[in-house]
């Protein structure tokens, strides 16, 4: 449901005139160092990626220190259990050979590091097909495009996606999570509404489709929640509820993965 | 002599109506006095009516009223007797003039504490934002009442959230009381008579809120001759008629507002923005015909829209409406009695026009509310109040319909009905010369009725059952008794002490996890998961006048605690959601501060200076480990200024300073990349400070020379005078001018000096 969005930029538009910008200097705590785990299984079949790093303070460069030497295991609900093995060349990633995840399956994640232990389970759902990536003329700039996905959501409820978005291969910022609360059983579409990147015709446009279990979607949806900041606000911001045990920064996903490319028109 | 002195123990009652001489409108709140009896007074209530009793003798009656000529009246009392008062409005000249009529020291006396009364004259002085003045703005200018933010018209009063402020128009429910997403109030001061805003020791007739009543009386209408008067502004026009209906017995006024920002947007070469809307228009209309002495009706209504629209892509509008009527009666000198019928509708609704994900969303919350309220002078030491109140609840959450084309099912949430009702009595006793004492209990019953069906969700927001209840069938009762009390103890003529405490319930909340209220937000009832909101306030005060009460000054300080505060969990999904109570979480709060006002009523120069040390808090077991966060309204330092200056018979100036501590908010401590992105991580929830907020406004009206009746004056205004760029958000990304670091981003709204200019008229 777009409805923020509207109104946002309608207010902005009024008050364009009076409204500013400013990079500003300010004194944030310093709360770094902790672990970071991103671990991601899709079922197609390639290297199932996990990475582990720290976080590092606001006014560092965006490289994230690795975290090497941990013991990474990967299983399924079939009795099937993988080592991850860390990759010589990107230290803090670990990866095992071509393996498809399946649809229905529950995956378990387990990383040690330091001798204490963290686990997350994710469950890969069933494959919905992305069908067209589509663009249109922009109501505001007539010469940028807005980018539409377009899917055949399955009937019943439960059916959670994300999308990544890159333009002439550079990632779009934002975050884009959605569900079928408004829309199940239809077919669906949705702009991927986002204002990092202006998309012109001719642009080479990439997109993924994840379908996504409901834990990881609240995750995604938290971090669209929060970047979400006009005028009322976005919700007061926080880590995202993860599903890794004990409490870790990062989530661990198991998820198809479909990618359609175009080239703008 | 023997009968003289048995006449002397008999007491009579002397009983009235205060009106304004040239309008007819009642004045509320105006003091009636016997000289020879210092501690013998009252106010006028609501409906401008009085009863005092005294023993039989002979008496000066003093009547006063803030801004109008004192009368004074000589009585023979031997029996019972109604005396209808007008009082004239001070000349501009005697206004300058205090010591003509002594002030009155009321705030002294007075038992009540926490409260504010606002005068309109100083309301349309306060220079504001476009120059279209507001009642709520104003009072954001007050200690302990806390504006929400630039461009917003959301208040907090001593801590209280914005959905805890029980917003009254002629008795009727403001749901939503902002205009174009907050930055106007949906109160025309031009139809206003009256505003008070209770932030503590809340009499036993108010309740249903947890943190304060603004209780706002709509203009009767002139009832001695027809005038008009309006104005016309950079953004927005009014126009008010009033008249009497039968000359001194009844009368109408009818007043209506629109805006035209979206003039500006016609102005465009954009043809998006060139067809869109964005204005609000307001009407209030009232009528009021008196019997005779004893019966008066009064009849209003209020009637609200906000449209704002891009063409053929998106459209909003949301309103509330109102409607009163209100039945007077005397049933003795010492018995009065209102009656009233309420209706309150607030609605708003959401279009998408694009063929793909066209629908319409909609939301309605409609009130019936049933009033009785009695006033009853026992005698010189005791005036009852008492009522009743049933109020019924119709909320419909949420629809959602859009054609078989669109991306979106249709969708319905069940509507919810629900009973608050209330009895309630309340005593001023006047113990001794020195001790007054107002004590009262509310029994406050909430009773949530079917049809439908209704879930019971356990913490982590799992339905345990589902039970479907019929038509009227009661679901779940809460009954909660309110305690209040609050005393005065005047130590001499110019100074007193006062302390009060009150429980309140709140059983109707709002739903926004938002940082601040927007038109879509949602309301519910207390139910099987919800609990009633409960807030218990103790406060004390130092009152002090100076120079023959020219100057008031009070010191206040507080302590509030909160139950059953709401709060949501991750990613919550509010809209049209059925299962909406599994999203939310509950805690508790605390708050406590001190106010300190100093306020000069009269004079050539008048206004005051407000300044508010406080401390907000609340606590939820799943944020900050449970321990107390600040709450994103704390504001520890809180300091507003306003002056009024009269130059001469034209001109008038005035100034109003604010300055205060920025939000509490929260700022990340750290980074790391998930999915390609830069995200941030965060310690503690409202670990940190947005910059301090301050700003400087400047307003000037001039007065026309009369010509006939015709009265005309320009108000000018600058806004923000120096240009202060105030924290409107603050937000993190990845550097523009180097991708490899992030930055922080301030953004600020009326960043500039906002010049107004608005013509006003009457005649």
């Amino acid at each position: 449901m777009k409805i923020s969005k509207y109104s946002i930029l309608l207010l902005m538009i009024t008050w364009t005139l009076s409204a500013c910008e400013k990079v500003i200097d300010l004194k944030l705590g310093n709360k770094a160092g902790d672990l970071v785990i991103e671990g991601n299984i899709t079922d197609s079949n390639s290297q199932q990626l996990i990475k582990l790093s720290t976080n590092v303070p606001f006014t560092n460069t965006n490289t994230y220190p690795p975290v090497s030497g941990a013991t990474v295991l990967l299983s399924d609900d079939q009795g099937n259990s993988y080592t991850l093995a860390e990759n010589a060349n990107t230290p803090g990633t670990y990866g095992v050979a071509p393996l498809a995840g399946v649809s229905g399956r529950s995956y378990k994640m387990t990383v040690v590091v330091n001798g204490k232990t963290h686990t997350a389970t994710s469950n890969l759902p069933n494959a919905v097909k992305l069908d067209s990536v589509t663009s249109r003329v922009n109501e505001f700039e007539k010469k940028e495009r807005d980018i539409t996905v377009h899917y055949q959501d399955p009937m019943g409820l439960g059916n959670q996606y994300r999308f990544l978005m890159f333009v002439n291969d550079k990632q779009v910022k934002a975050v884009f999570a959605l569900n079928d609360d408004f829309n199940d059983g239809k077919y669906v579409h949705a702009d991927l509404d986002q204002n990092d990147i202006k998309i012109y015709p001719g642009d080479r446009l990439r997109v993924e489709m994840q379908c996504i279990d409901k834990p990881i979607y609240t995750y995604w949806l938290t971090l669209v929640q929060q970047q979400d900041s006009g005028p009322g606000g976005g919700v007061a911001p926080s880590n995202p509820p993860t599903n890794i045990s004990p409490k870790t920064l990062g989530y661990f996903s198991a998820h198809t993965s479909q990618v359609v490319s175009v080239v703008v028109r | 002599m023997m009968a003289n002195f048995s006449y002397a123990q008999k007491r009579f009652t002397i009983s009235g109506t205060l009106k304004d001489l040239s309008t007819g409108e009642t004045l509320i709140g105006a003091t009636v006095r016997i000289k020879e009896l210092p501690q013998t007074g009252t106010a006028t209530n609501s409906y401008g009516f009085y009863s005092l009793s005294a023993s039989a003798g002979e008496y000066t009656l003093l009547y006063t009223y803030i801004g109008y000529e004192t009368i004074s009246k000589k009585v023979s009392l031997q029996q019972s007797q109604t005396i209808n008062i007008s009082l004239s409005p001070k000349s501009e000249l005697t206004e300058v003039v205090i010591s003509a009529n002594r002030p009155n020291n009321d705030n002294i006396a007075s038992p009540q504490m926490g409260m504010e009364k606002l005068n309109m004259a100083q309301i349309n002085n306060v220079p504001v934002l476009m120059g279209e003045k507001d009642v709520l703005k104003t009072i954001s200018l007050m200690p302990g009442v806390k504006s929400a933010g630039e461009g917003n018209t959301g208040f907090y009063v001593r801590g209280g959230a914005s959905d805890q402020n029980l917003i009254l128009l002629d008795e009727a429910t403001v749901y939503n009381a902002s205009h174009l997403l907050g930055f106007f109030s949906t109160f025309n001061s031009d139809a206003i008579k009256d505003v008070s805003l209770y932030k503590g020791g809340m009499p036993a007739q108010y309740g249903g809120r947890l943190s304060s009543v603004l209780d706002i009386k709509m203009n009767d209408g002139n009832n001695q001759k027809f005038t008009a008067q309006g104005g016309l502004g950079l953004i927005s026009s009014r126009l008010k008629v009033e008249g009497p209906i039968v000359k001194d017995k009844g009368s109408f006024m009818i007043s209506a507002r629109r805006t035209y920002i979206d003039m500006f947007l016609k102005l465009s070469s954009d043809s998006v923005l060139k067809g869109s809307s964005l204005y609000f228009y307001d009407i209030n209309a009232k009528a009021n015909y008196h019997f005779d002495d004893k019966n008066a009706i009064y009849v209003s209504g209020y009637f609200g829209k906000d449209v704002l629209g891009l063409k053929k892509i998106f459209g909003t509008d949301w309103g509330n409406a109102t409607a009163t009527v209100r039945f007077n009666h005397l049933f003795s000198n010492k018995l009065f009695s209102n009656t009233s019928l309420v209706y309150s509708n607030y609605n708003y609704t959401i279009q998408n026009f694009q063929s793909n994900d066209s629908y319409k969303a909609t939301s309605k919350i409609s009130d019936l509310n049933f009033k009785e309220d009695l006033q009853y002078t026992i005698n010189d030491k005791h005036l009852l109040r008492f009522g009743l109140n049933v109020l019924h609840h119709t909320i419909a959450p949420g629809e959602i319909s859009s054609p078989s084309t669109s991306s979106f099912n249709n969708k319905t949430t069940e509507r919810r009905y629900g009973l608050e009702n209330a009895i309630y009595a309340g005593d001023e006793w006047k113990v001794n010369d020195k001790l007054t004492v107002l004590y009262g209990l509310r029994l406050a019953g909430m009773f949530l009725l079917g049809p439908g069906t209704f879930k019971t969700y356990d913490a982590a927001g799992n339905a345990l059952n589902a039970t479907a209840y019929r038509s009227g069938q009661s679901v779940k009762n809460y009954v909660n008794l309110e305690p209040r009390l609050s005393a005065s103890y005047t130590i001499n003529e110019e100074s007193s002490v006062k302390a009060s405490y009150n429980r309140n319930t709140q059983n109707i909340h709002l739903l926004s996890n938002s940082t601040s209220s927007r038109p879509t937000d949602l309301y519910v009832m207390s139910s099987n998961n919800i609990k009633p909101e409960i807030a218990d306030q103790f406060s004390a005060g130092y009152f002090r006048n100076f120079k023959e009460n020219a100057y008031e000054f009070s010191a206040e300080i507080y302590y509030k605690k909160l139950q059953n505060q709401i709060d949501y969990k991750d990613g919550a999904q509010l809209i049209v959601n059925p299962d909406v109570e599994s999203q939310l979480t509950y805690g508790d709060g605390r708050a406590y501060g001190m106010e300190l006002f100093l306020k000069k009523k009269y004079g050539k120069f008048n206004g005051w200076v407000g300044y508010t040390l406080s401390k907000t808090e609340r606590r939820f077991d799943a944020i900050n480990n449970g321990s107390y966060y600040p709450a994103r309204q704390d504001r520890t330092h809180d300091v507003s200024v306003v002056g009024i200056y009269k130059y001469n018979d034209r001109w008038t100036f005035s100034t109003a300073f604010i300055y205060g501590t920025g939000n509490a908010v929260s700022f990340p401590t750290g980074k790391y990349n998930v999915g390609g992105l830069t995200t941030y991580s965060y310690s503690e929830r409202n670990g940190y400070r947005q910059p301090a907020t301050h700003r400087l406004d400047l307003g000037a009206t001039l007065e026309s020379k009369k010509k006939g009746r015709f009265q005309s004056s320009w108000t000018f205004g600058i806004y923000n005078v120096y240009g202060y760029k105030d924290t409107f958000m603050i937000t993190f990304r990845d550097s523009k001018t180097d991708p490899t670091k992030t930055e922080a981003v301030k953004t600020s709204i009326f960043a500039a000096p906002i010049p107004s200019v608005t013509w006003n008229f009457k005649f």
